[in-house]
């Protein structure tokens, strides 16, 4: 069977295309905080990893895909939304959830917004951490090499509370998300049966809690026992 | 009136196969010259229109509903016979023909009936290719059950929803022909007339529901399967959009209308709670085999059951059928449930319902495993009755549920009008005066997928291929006569509406022409109809214009057509002075208050013919011959 | 009881509409909803004035024809019901209930509470069967289905194409009535010949009606009188991409969902 345009065209195309990309973000996600929990291994053995992978030219195309499937899954998911708002032209005079066995829930009525929310905290974040002002590890003559020094960065971001206050807002926007995201990229692939789907939706969401505990310890962390520490504690 | 049935000849187990030989055929190049109207799409019209088209002819398939799965087949919770023999207890062709002709109680045509009975194996086997989930045992094979007193197993079911999987399995092989172009689907169309040209059947006129307007449709041939007119008696099981408008308008046009006093009455139905019911619920018959039917031995006892004590209770059908018990026949436990409340010993705030009461099955098998039997059913009684049926009896009446008579049909389906073919319940021809559990969708499908498309060959291949014009005089008098009617029921402007007239109309044949007839009742019955006709249209109020959207309209036109109907009713059953089937003449009992048929003067089809409003219709007969069974007296003592 | 209801008036499909307050005095706790409608539109007659259109004909479950939203909800509060299942006793004196119709642009409104929901015919006639012809088929008992397999269909085929589904969906979704159909012919072995082709024929209908996407949150599920579940989707789903992927594409994403298939 050849494989057809409409196969990615189609309402169901649509939601396959969205659940591919969401999933490989989710996937990021789980490297993202492998990373992250590099951080408590040391100043030096941190830095040494952020510039072991910053330096690899691998990391270019990685970085290229990774915003590829970042904007396809923002871009058809925002063309999804449109559709679906004209299914339904004459909103109810009253309409009330369900409920029942219905998941509908506020991650699942506000995916839209919360996907734009994060979109917004990407931007924020990739200032903060990649292209804004930038830390060097210095030498033993104290001249700073070209080493990025990462760790004093986030010490002095999450030294702020305010800052950790923005992220952790943040992660608990991304986790209502994938609340309903990460289920939801397995059913419209089709995974589950009437078995298996409550199952499969109590994994999804335990997993998602997992990640987001996470990152979110990650700032609170830092700013508990390493605030104001310039680089160690 | 010819009312020749066209039986072909030689032995009745070879009749239907020499008569498909002998039928002529159409060549399948010419098949879509032909255009063919089929009116309904239950069972019989959407089998009719699916295996037309398989055929290649030019369809033209229309509904009342807003789409063709919504026919009232979809309703039918039981199940479908077929003498398939699976069960290997003895079923045959020709036992399932026996006891189908037995159980119309010797008033249907013995080659008819055996034909139902050879095609109901085919109509398993080409429903499984459609994909209808019937119930399988663990290896894999059909499961059977026993239904309605038969001695074998010969039914076949999709849990409590039967009539819906077959009724979707012949929607969708439709919609196959949709889709392939022979089939052209108009819904929300309501028939109102039938147009006969050069003395054939070659068109309709519907009311396009939507925008009001009138179409007219032409065809070679008009296949009529509009189902019942149970809705005649006002509350019946019947979907409330079920009518005899298009039946009985061809009924004016010169179709014969056969035994319009068979009707069907189901014992185990959910009472009505009053004057606003607009429908009864039936629950199945199954129900009987474990509860107890009952009322209090003195009449007027109020008391709540549970302080009722055993013998203070009247189990009337144990008492008087101490070999059959609860599971006497359909009409014979209607009727005696009727007794008992005529007799002031009905029970429930209108005295109008018996108990049907599980306490010794629930004690003697447990409430699980009643659950598991009739878990929905009980679900369904108390979500309708605010009762719980494990705690206190259930409440049953009798109601309408099924019509055997219909419009007159010979072998080939077809009507005294040449063109006019009619299917499934709409037609006289299969059940006698009493339908056997389990036939009705065995019918309905026979009908459209294997009788239909032989015999109407037959009929096409011997006539013009020519169209007709629907701008030809025919279509355009039939037209500007429904359009008269429709506004002259507008004008009217009176003070009642459509439904109070039903309900009185109801309330008469209920009471005159309902469980158990007599003379008088029926005498008074042919006297109040006609006068409460003449209400009817000069105090009738409807609402609304004809050029739109308008329910009421629609309803008038139909209740305007059970007004007459309705004296038809009550004429046939004054006719038939002979207690047979569903039909009780009250003057024509056993000593022991059974019904007693007459063969010797009313072994026939009474087929009446229409001679003009306010007249009196003119009386036929087809004479119904018993060369293969000999007709027995039922007994149930 | 005394009620009082807002309904939604529309004389025609192009005409505007709005909410409409009534009143329903002497309600009976035993009266259906729809009865109590006939009651309504008894009296709007008497007065001259026009009755409310609503859809109705089996009144007891299963013909799929009525479609009202009550309260917010497609076929009221009751679950797995339809809203001529729905008693009167319900509800409680004194209260004020909200009736609409189906709200989709697949579903355009004929006449204040009727829609036209034609759609759904013209997604199954896109490949919503088995091609077979009357006279042509095996012996029922020539091919054996395990009775689970044989439950499974029948768990899907239970729809009634009422469009409750899409009614609550908030994308007005299609997909469980979709789905419903595409599963029962694909857990029955005579619906094998045309399963993928089916899918993607009836999918493709889909879209053109349209319809929403699917955002698997359930509430077709929780509305839906037979109560068929979402797994369906899921299932459809699946066929889906085998139909529409070369082998290894189509095998890898198979293979990634099956792993969650476990029964």
């Amino acid at each position: 069977m050849k494989l057809r345009i409409e196969a990615f065209l189609s309402s169901t195309g649509t939601k396959v295309v969205i659940a591919l990309t969401g999933l490989a973000l989710y996937a990021f996600l789980f490297v993202h905080l492998a990373g992250n929990m590099m951080f408590f291994a040391g100043q030096d053995k941190f830095n040494a990893y952020s510039h072991y992978l910053i330096s690899n030219p691998l990391i270019y195309p990685v970085e290229i895909g990774l915003a590829l499937i970042f904007v396809l899954h923002l871009v058809r998911a925002v063309g999804n939304f449109h559709k679906n708002q004209r299914a339904r032209p004459v909103p109810y005079h009253a309409q009330v959830p369900v409920r029942h066995t219905s998941r509908k829930s506020v991650a699942s009525t506000t995916m839209i917004y919360t996907g734009v929310l994060i979109l917004v905290f990407v931007g924020i974040h990739l200032f903060h951490f990649k292209f804004g002002p930038e830390l060097h590890v210095n030498d033993a003559a104290g001249q700073p090499t070209d080493v990025k020094d990462l760790h004093g960065l986030m010490v002095t971001q999450f030294s702020n509370p305010l800052m950790v206050l923005f992220y952790v807002v943040s992660m608990l926007v991304v986790g209502t998300h994938l609340w309903h995201g990460s289920w939801s990229a397995l059913q419209s692939l089709g995974a589950g049966n009437v078995a298996s789907t409550p199952r499969l939706v109590s994994t999804a969401r335990i997993v998602t809690l997992v990640l987001m505990a996470g990152f979110v310890l990650v700032p609170i962390l830092i700013f508990a026992f390493y605030r104001g520490a310039g680089g160690t504690p | 009136m010819n009312l020749d049935p066209h039986i072909p000849s030689g032995p009745l187990a070879e009749k239907w196969h020499r008569h498909q030989f002998e039928c002529k055929l159409v060549n399948p190049a010419n098949r879509r010259r032909y255009t063919i109207i089929i009116v309904g799409t239950g069972l019989a019209g959407a089998a009719a229109a699916a295996a037309l088209g398989e055929l290649g002819y030019n369809v033209l398939s229309f509904c009342i509903q807003d789409s063709p799965r919504r026919a009232h087949s979809i309703a039918a919770q039981g199940v479908i016979n077929a003498a398939k023999n699976y069960s290997n207890d003895g079923d045959s062709i020709w036992r399932l023909f026996y006891d189908t002709i037995k159980g119309g109680d010797y008033r249907a045509r013995e080659a008819n009936v055996h034909r139902l009975a050879q095609v109901s194996v085919d109509i398993i086997d080409h429903c499984v290719a459609q994909g209808v989930p019937f119930a399988r045992e663990y290896g894999g094979l059909l499961d059977n059950r026993s239904f309605g007193g038969a001695q074998v197993s010969r039914t076949f079911y999709c849990r409590g929803q039967t009539g819906q999987q077959l009724l979707l399995g012949a929607y969708q092989s439709m919609m196959c022909q949709v889709n392939r172009g022979t089939v052209k689907v108009f819904s929300r169309r309501e028939m109102l007339d039938l147009v006969v040209a050069e003395g054939r059947a070659r068109g309709i006129v519907v009311r396009n529901l939507t925008t009001g307007e009138l179409e007219c449709y032409e065809g070679h041939a008009v296949l009529l399967a509009t189902g019942g007119y149970g809705n005649a008696w006002y509350l019946s099981t019947n979907a409330v959009n079920s009518n005899v408008t298009a039946a009985y308008r061809c009924h004016r046009r010169g179709a014969g209308f056969a035994n319009p006093c068979f009707a069907q009455i189901h014992p185990t139905c959910i009472p009505m709670s009053g004057d606003h019911q607009s429908k009864l619920t039936l629950m199945s018959e199954s129900l009987r085999n474990d509860g107890r039917v009952w009322v209090p031995k003195t009449q007027g006892d109020r008391r709540k059951p549970a302080e009722i004590p055993e013998a203070e209770r009247d189990y009337f059908l144990e008492r008087k059928y101490p070999s059959f018990g609860n599971l006497v026949p359909r009409d014979v436990a209607s009727r005696n449930a009727k007794e008992v409340c005529d007799d002031g010993r009905g029970v429930g705030d209108s005295g109008l319902s018996v108990y049907l009461d599980f306490s010794d099955s629930i004690q003697r098998l447990g409430r699980n495993a009643i659950e598991e039997k009739y878990g929905n059913l009980f679900h369904m009684y108390q979500k309708i009755t605010d009762e719980n049926p494990y705690e206190s009896p259930m409440r049953i009446y009798p109601a309408i549920h099924y019509t055997m008579g219909g419009l007159w049909v010979d072998y080939n389906l077809m009507s005294t009008i040449p063109g006019l073919h009619v299917l499934g319940e709409a037609n006289f021809s299969d059940h006698g005066a009493n339908r056997l559990g389990a036939s009705a969708l065995m019918q309905g499908l026979a009908d459209g997928y294997f009788v239909i498309p032989t015999t109407v060959a037959h009929y096409l291949a011997g006539i013009p291929q020519a169209r007709l014009s629907t701008d030809h005089e025919a279509f355009r008098d039939v037209s500007a006569a429904v359009q008269a009617r429709l506004d002259r029921m507008l004008r009217i402007s009176g003070s009642r509406t459509p439904r109070q007239f039903h309900r009185e109309l109801g309330r008469i044949l209920w009471d005159q022409a309902g469980m158990s007839r007599n003379e008088a009742g029926l005498k008074d019955a042919l006297a109040r109809i006609p006068k409460l006709r003449e209400e009817f249209w000069q105090d009738v109020r409807v609402p609304g214009e004809a050029n739109n959207l308008n329910q009421s309209l629609e309803y008038a036109g139909r209740v305007a057509d059970y007004l007459e109907f309705g004296e038809l009713i009550a004429r046939d059953a004054l006719e038939r002075r002979e207690s047979c089937g569903g039909h009780f003449r009250e003057e024509s009992q056993t000593p022991d208050n059974e019904a007693m048929r007459d063969d010797a003067h009313f072994q026939h089809a009474a087929v009446w013919e229409y001679t003009g409003e306010g007249k009196t219709p003119n009386f036929h007969k087809e004479p119904l011959v018993f060369e293969n069974v000999t007709p027995t007296q039922r007994s149930y003592a | 009881m005394n009620l009082k209801l807002l309904v939604w008036r529309q004389k025609g499909p192009q005409a505007p509409g709005r909410m409409v307050e009534y009143p329903a005095p002497d309600v009976s706790p035993d009266m259906s909803f729809l009865e109590m409608l006939d009651v309504v539109n008894e009296g709007l007659i008497r007065k001259g004035e026009d009755p409310i259109a609503f859809d109705s004909d089996c009144r007891e479950g299963i013909c799929g024809m009525c479609s009202l939203v009550v309260n917010g909800v497609p076929h009221g509060p009751d679950r797995a019901a339809t809203v001529c299942q729905l008693h009167m006793r319900r509800f409680h004196d004194g209260e004020t209930i909200v009736v609409e119709p189906w709200r989709a642009a697949a579903f355009p409104v004929v006449k204040d509470l009727i829609v036209d929901r034609s759609a759904f015919d013209r997604i199954v006639a896109a490949g919503g069967y088995n091609t077979v012809k009357a006279g042509g088929a095996p012996d029922g008992n020539s091919i054996l289905i395990p009775k689970d397999q044989a439950e499974q269909a029948m768990d899907a085929a239970q729809c009634i194409g009422c469009g409750a589904c899409v009614a609550a969906c908030k994308n007005a979704s299609a997909a469980l009535f979709v789905s419903a159909k595409v599963q029962h012919l694909a857990s029955v072995p005579q619906g094998q010949p045309e399963r993928y082709r089916r899918v993607r024929a009836m999918i493709a209908q889909l879209d053109r009606e349209g319809f929403g996407s699917c955002s698997n949150e359930g509430e077709c599920e929780a509305v839906c009188p037979k109560q068929i579940p979402i797994a369906n989707i899921a299932a459809m789903n699946r066929d889906y991409v085998r139909a529409m992927m070369p082998g290894p594409l189509a095998l890898a994403l198979g293979g990634i969902t099956e792993a969650f298939e476990d029964d």
